[in-house]
């Protein structure tokens, strides 16, 4: 019993997501009771993953910028104005599809560099150039069309945003499911036969195995749920949706930079010490470029979701959304001080908020009430972070 | 690494700073300010708070834009505009605020800013790992928490992972600014220890201490700063504490003493 609490302390199991892993399950446990089974039907799971993913794809890159102690408050803004610069193209400009989600990009990285630019050459707080660029691009959303809905009708590009068709079927999502489990598995094989030519101590069996095993029951669970959906008038389940999967693999590529490139670890490092990060020679500048750069990638992406979701570009896309993006990253535990967060914790945070608000619209709760309840659930997770680093010693 | 003797005459020094100016704004935090280093000598930088010692010394790591005056590393000219810059020359600094991130662990912060990567150009985690333990090992034998964020670890822990740098990167120009401010006396043994055993080895230290006890146990040569400027460099041995001190408060050269710039070794 010791060994293995000796082994749980070295190993670097991270309490904090484990237990608002806990936090989710409860939820949904709690609403389903209430709902009396609603809650956790393949058709309630499916639209929660669905309605989740644009805040979600954005929140990830945002726990990186609150990380580097930065914030954007101009990230709805900039995607309401890429999503209806990419519609106009597209419906009014007559452009294919691909072009028209490029020259999008070209501009949400123009955007996002020139704040990012201000910020990081010339120590202006990214708080203020993104509180300008809040208002700014919302107008500038207004300016490309003229204020009018943009349709979108290319029905290649309308499944991206899910959907009627928006799913890429059963097989496909059991294979992918597969792959991905092949893969966490052979990580974790591979992590313990380097550890050992390295003379490094790798964690008991049974730990590496359940930090293995439970990303990939929660892989299957998921999968199954979404080939357990079937909507009425169609001939087959729909599988995992479009827009879950661009998350998913947003989710999967910017842990992968956070963890195994330098460019993630300078991030933290700027965050945790921007004094201690100059004084050893991290080119601080460039790397809070590349960052905002980073986060114009992932507006045009997420600014593409939506209009397909919608089937349109309007000059209200987006309003609001930083909020929602900033509370999905807190509650997943990123400290606006900096220097801490996780980009599964932010899939965490989204996955919390979407899951308290669809809950309650199915408990027909109202809007104002569950405004003010979601509000409260933010403070409380703040709350929480505060004892929890008091706790721990993280000052 | 190359053993040169401390008094090899006509050999040009490791490092020479030469008419060294900086300001801040209308602030003079150094005026025109000398210094010599030579391979296997410490000397020791004293003065008062805002005497301009650190803010030398930061010049010489990078981490200061130089306004005027030249440095010269093993006799020619180098330009020193960014902490690489200094990095790459050999010169390391361990600073009196360590420098460390707080929220990364003690490998990561022994590789911040020059990270070790696997072909494919991402971390090699393991390779940092092990490399880290052998120098981790080196200073001090029981630290081996390297896996938790550094600041969970005792100060002079701390210092053994900002220390590290020095060493793993094979230093031959070291500046250690106040390294022993935060220790306990058994530390601070360890410390002395080290410093002896690089100067053994060849290295050139330059050492900011505010401690007359450390400054006369360890340095060769000792440089005093008052108000930016250099009231002198002197033989160690050559001064008494007294002199020193009325360097330090008065700025006063203390009478019938040659200076030892050694500016030809």
């Amino acid at each position: 019993m010791d060994s293995a609490l000796k082994a749980l302390r070295q190993a670097q199991v991270d309490w904090r997501m484990l237990l608002m892993g806990g936090v989710l399950v409860a939820i949904a446990l709690s609403f389903n009771v209430m709902t009396g089974g609603i809650f956790l039907s393949a058709e309630n799971l499916y639209n929660i993953a669905q309605q989740t993913a644009v805040v979600g794809i954005v929140a990830t890159v945002v726990v990186l910028i609150i990380v580097a102690r930065h914030i954007d408050l101009s990230v709805g803004s900039v995607m309401g104005f890429v999503g209806v610069l990419v519609a106009y193209l597209m419906y009014s400009k007559g452009w294919a599809w691909p072009a028209a989600a490029l020259a999008g990009l070209a501009v949400a990285i123009a955007v996002s560099v020139y704040q990012g630019s201000l910020t990081a050459l010339l120590g202006v707080p990214s708080f203020v150039v993104t509180l300008g660029g809040l208002m700014s691009f919302r107008g500038a959303a207004f300016l490309v069309a003229d204020g009018k809905t943009q349709p979108v009708t290319d029905p290649f590009f309308l499944r991206l945003g899910g959907g009627y068709d928006g799913a890429i079927g059963v097989t496909a999502s059991w294979m992918l499911a597969a792959l991905l489990c092949v893969a966490v598995a052979f990580g974790v094989i591979n992590k313990r036969r380097m550890q050992h030519r390295f003379g490094v101590p790798s964690n008991p069996v049974w730990l590496d195995g359940l930090m293995a095993g439970v990303p990939i029951v929660i892989v299957l669970g998921f999968v199954a749920a979404m080939n357990a959906y079937q909507i009425p008038n169609k001939d087959a389940p729909q599988g995992i949706p479009i827009p879950v999967l661009i998350w998913a693999a947003v989710a999967l590529g910017l842990s992968f930079i956070v963890r195994r490139t330098r460019f993630g670890r300078y991030v933290f490092a700027m965050g945790g010490n921007p004094d201690a990060a100059a004084l050893v020679g991290i080119p601080v500048r460039r790397v809070t470029l590349m960052l905002f750069a980073l986060l114009g990638v992932l507006i045009t992406v997420a600014a593409v979701v939506s209009i397909a979701r919608l089937n349109a570009g309007t000059n209200s896309l987006g309003t609001g959304m930083e909020l929602l993006v900033i509370a999905a990253a807190v509650i997943g535990g990123t400290a606006l001080a900096g220097g801490s967060g996780s980009i599964v914790g932010s899939v965490l945070g989204a996955l919390i908020m979407q899951s308290l608000d669809s809950g309650m619209l199915l408990l027909d709760v109202s809007i104002g009430s569950r405004m003010v309840i979601i509000g409260q659930v933010l403070i409380a997770a703040v709350v929480f972070d505060v004892l929890y680093r008091k706790w721990t010693g993280e000052g | 690494m190359t053993t040169t003797t401390p008094s090899s005459p006509g050999k040009a020094p490791l490092v020479a700073m030469r008419n060294i100016s900086k300001a801040f704004g209308g602030v003079h935090a150094v005026e025109n300010a000398s210094v010599n280093l030579h391979p296997g000598e410490v000397v020791a930088l004293l003065g008062h708070n805002g005497a301009g010692k650190s803010t030398l010394m930061k010049m010489l790591a990078g981490a200061y834009p130089i306004d005027a005056g030249e440095v010269l590393i093993r006799g020619s000219k180098a330009h020193i505009r960014t902490p690489a810059d200094a990095q790459a020359l050999g010169i390391e600094t361990i600073y009196q605020t360590l420098a460390l991130a707080d929220n990364l662990d003690s490998v990561a912060n022994l590789f911040l800013g020059r990270e070790l990567l696997t072909p494919w150009r991402t971390l090699d985690d393991l390779r940092m790992d092990a490399e880290a333990r052998k120098v981790f090992a080196r200073l001090n034998k029981n630290f081996t928490n390297h896996r938790v964020p550094v600041r969970r670890l005792s100060g002079g822990q701390r210092q053994t992972v900002a220390i590290s740098r020095a060493l793993y990167f094979n230093a031959s120009i070291l500046i250690m600014d106040e390294p022993c401010a935060a220790l306990g006396p058994e530390e601070t043994r360890m410390v002395g220890e080290l410093i002896k055993q690089l100067k053994a080895e060849g290295v050139g230290i330059f050492l900011i201490s505010h401690d007359m006890h450390d400054v006369f146990d360890l340095s060769d040569r000792l440089a005093v700063m008052k108000n930016g400027s250099m009231v002198g460099t002197y033989n160690t041995a050559d001064v008494t504490e007294d002199e020193v001190l009325g360097m330090i408060i008065l700025g006063k050269q203390p009478e019938g003493k040659t200076q030892a710039e050694r500016v030809n070794g």
